[in-house]
């Protein structure tokens, strides 16, 4: 069975460096990136199954990925991740299909349960 | 008086000296005529008495008595002539002349009458009548000539007069326009010296009372705009600091959310893989979580200085001295960052009233940035001068540097605003503009992408603060 593949994207280059070390062990395939336009470039090599993305980053921010994504390609589930705990935000990401979003800080077990979710696995 | 009604008023006199130098020409005229026409008929009457006296002649000379009567019609005719045109004559030269005139005529035809009824032809009757007639004759001539010798200076005077009313005209034209225009000007004037105030951020008002024509309104509802713009320039500081507040929450939770989610991150993974971790990784995880924690520690340490209402420990500076002090403190960054310094003090610079310490911090900080903005190298340019009108000093600062993008400018000054990534905490520029307005002051920025940024620093003179002994 092929590994499930993840697109990790924050300017904080923590969040991806946990996120690859927690969803290998769980046995998924993870690239992280630490800015949107690196991500959106990626993507046109290679098919993820899911993208999570930070919402507020410099150029390229996580609305612009998620509209990107969804109108690109389909079929790849977005979650979205940010410091901002602002609600217009959710509602306007929930509005262009977002599949999950998370205020910061992250509790990586929901992150991970929304992931297998995103993934019809549960 | 109104302006309008100050022109109505100049028009109106024009228009009566006008009517003025019309009607005292016009009089003229008429007596130039009533003279003329006497002295037609003058002419006449004076060919009449020749006549007359050519016929007398010829009665001593040929005895003829039939030239009596030729005489006598003439002299009828005369009469009629003069009771016909008696107005005209009296007019021309009064009803004394005119008696007089009446009289000479009527001692001659006494004479006449005299001498044809007893036939004389004697000498002492020749005599008389030859001196009536040559009385009448003369008299009449006389008035004659110094009718037309009076016409002739009754058209000097109407020329005089009307030299002299055209020079009355033209001196009241310039006159009166000159007042009123002179006027106009000075509160023109006003109003631009005004608005140029108004322009720079100032808002003065036209203090002397304004003059009750145009001028005044124009000057009265001026002065109500310069209010009415300073009551909306507060409205709409008031109304930026509290939108600031705003961000700046929303920043300290956005900027106190990532370290936060990053310590939590790294330590449910640190649970999570445990077992796979080597001891070097596990160190290192909690390496960084010192370190998030350390950032977190200075996130709030920053707010808390920011936050902290400093007491300013004010005194009298020398402006460029404060810049040469600052200079200093940064000479070793520019050296190393390849920053040449191009200084043009103005040497005229009133002294400031200020918290020194204060604006070494806002200096340092605008100097940070234009070195971080020229990490090529380049130029930092240092300018200072004195607005004598506003009585405030203006200190400017700019690099050659990568510039600031147009969508950015409106929100350098925002809290937590950074453009510089990880190097940036988006306070300083924030900090740097609440001192500068403790200072009473103003911060403003120039800049092109490419090209470089300017801030003006603008602060008042200690003259301007009312500071004693300034």
């Amino acid at each position: 069975m092929t590994k499930h593949s993840i697109m990790v994207i924050d300017d904080e280059k923590i969040v991806g460096n946990m996120a690859k070390l927690t969803f290998e062990q769980d046995g998924y395939e993870v690239e992280t990136f630490l800015n949107g336009e690196s991500a959106l470039a990626r993507l046109t090599e290679k098919p993820f199954d899911i993208v999570i993305t930070d919402l507020k980053m410099k150029g390229v921010d996580g609305l612009e990925v998620l509209r990107t994504v969804k109108k690109l390609y389909p079929g790849i589930k977005v979650i979205m991740i940010t410091a901002f705990a602002n609600l217009d935000v959710a509602i306007e990401a929930l509005r262009d299909d977002v599949h999950d979003f998370f205020p910061k800080p992250v509790k990586i077990k929901e992150l991970k349960a929304s992931v297998k979710r995103a993934l019809g696995e549960e | 008086m109104k302006i309008e009604h100050k022109i109505y008023l100049s028009n109106s006199i024009h228009i009566l000296l006008i009517v003025l130098i019309g009607l005292v020409a016009l009089q003229n005229l008429n007596d130039i005529l009533t003279k003329f026409r006497f002295t037609v008929i003058a002419e006449g009457l004076n060919a009449t008495f020749l006549e007359m006296r050519l016929a007398e002649k010829n009665y001593f000379f040929y005895g003829d008595v039939e030239t009596f009567n030729n005489i006598q019609s003439r002299i009828d005719q005369t009469n009629a002539t003069l009771l016909e045109v008696r107005p005209d004559i009296i007019r021309a030269v009064g009803s004394a002349k005119f008696t007089k005139l009446q009289d000479y005529l009527h001692v001659y035809a006494q004479l006449i009458d005299s001498i044809r009824k007893e036939n004389h032809r004697d000498v002492a009757a020749q005599k008389k009548l030859r001196e009536a007639g040559q009385d009448l004759k003369t008299f009449s001539e006389d008035i004659t000539a110094l009718e037309i010798e009076s016409i002739g200076a009754l058209i000097v005077r109407s020329k005089n007069i009307l030299r002299v009313s055209f020079l009355a005209v033209v001196l009241f034209a310039f006159l009166f326009s000159n007042l009123i225009v002179r006027n106009i000007g000075k509160s023109l004037r006003k109003v631009i010296s005004l608005t140029r105030a108004i322009s720079r951020g100032n808002y003065p008002k036209i203090k002397e009372q304004p003059s009750h024509d145009e001028m005044g309104e124009v000057i009265n509802a001026i002065n109500a705009m310069a209010e009415g713009l300073h009551n909306r320039e507060k409205e709409i500081i008031q109304s930026k600091r509290l939108a600031s507040i705003g961000v700046l929450v929303a920043g300290v939770a956005h900027e106190l959310n990532n370290p936060l989610n990053n310590i939590s991150m790294i330590a449910q993974t640190y649970t999570e893989v445990y077992d796979g971790l080597s001891k070097e990784q596990r160190i290192d995880f909690m390496e960084q979580i010192d370190e998030e924690t350390e950032r977190l520690r200075l996130i709030i340490h920053n707010l808390l200085d920011y936050a902290k209402p400093k007491e300013q420990h004010l005194s009298r500076a020398d402006t460029n001295q404060v810049i040469k002090k600052t200079l200093s403190l940064v000479q070793n960054m520019l050296n190393i960052s390849n920053i040449k310094i191009t200084l043009a003090l103005a040497e005229d610079l009133p002294d400031i009233y200020i918290d020194e310490h204060q604006i070494q911090q806002v200096l340092v900080n605008m100097a940070t940035n234009a070195i971080q903005a020229m990490d090529q190298g380049g130029e930092l340019r240092i300018t200072t001068r004195y607005l004598p009108d506003d009585e405030k000093i203006e200190i400017e600062i700019g690099d050659n540097g990568k510039g600031i993008a147009p969508e950015f400018l409106d929100h350098i000054f925002d809290p937590f605003f950074t453009t510089k990534e990880e190097k940036g905490t988006g306070l300083g520029l924030w900090v740097s503009f609440g001192i500068i307005k403790n200072h009473q002051g103003n911060i403003r920025v120039t800049s092109q992408t490419g090209i470089g940024t300017t801030f003006t620093i603008s602060l008042p003179s200690c003259h301007k603060l009312g500071v004693a002994n300034c």
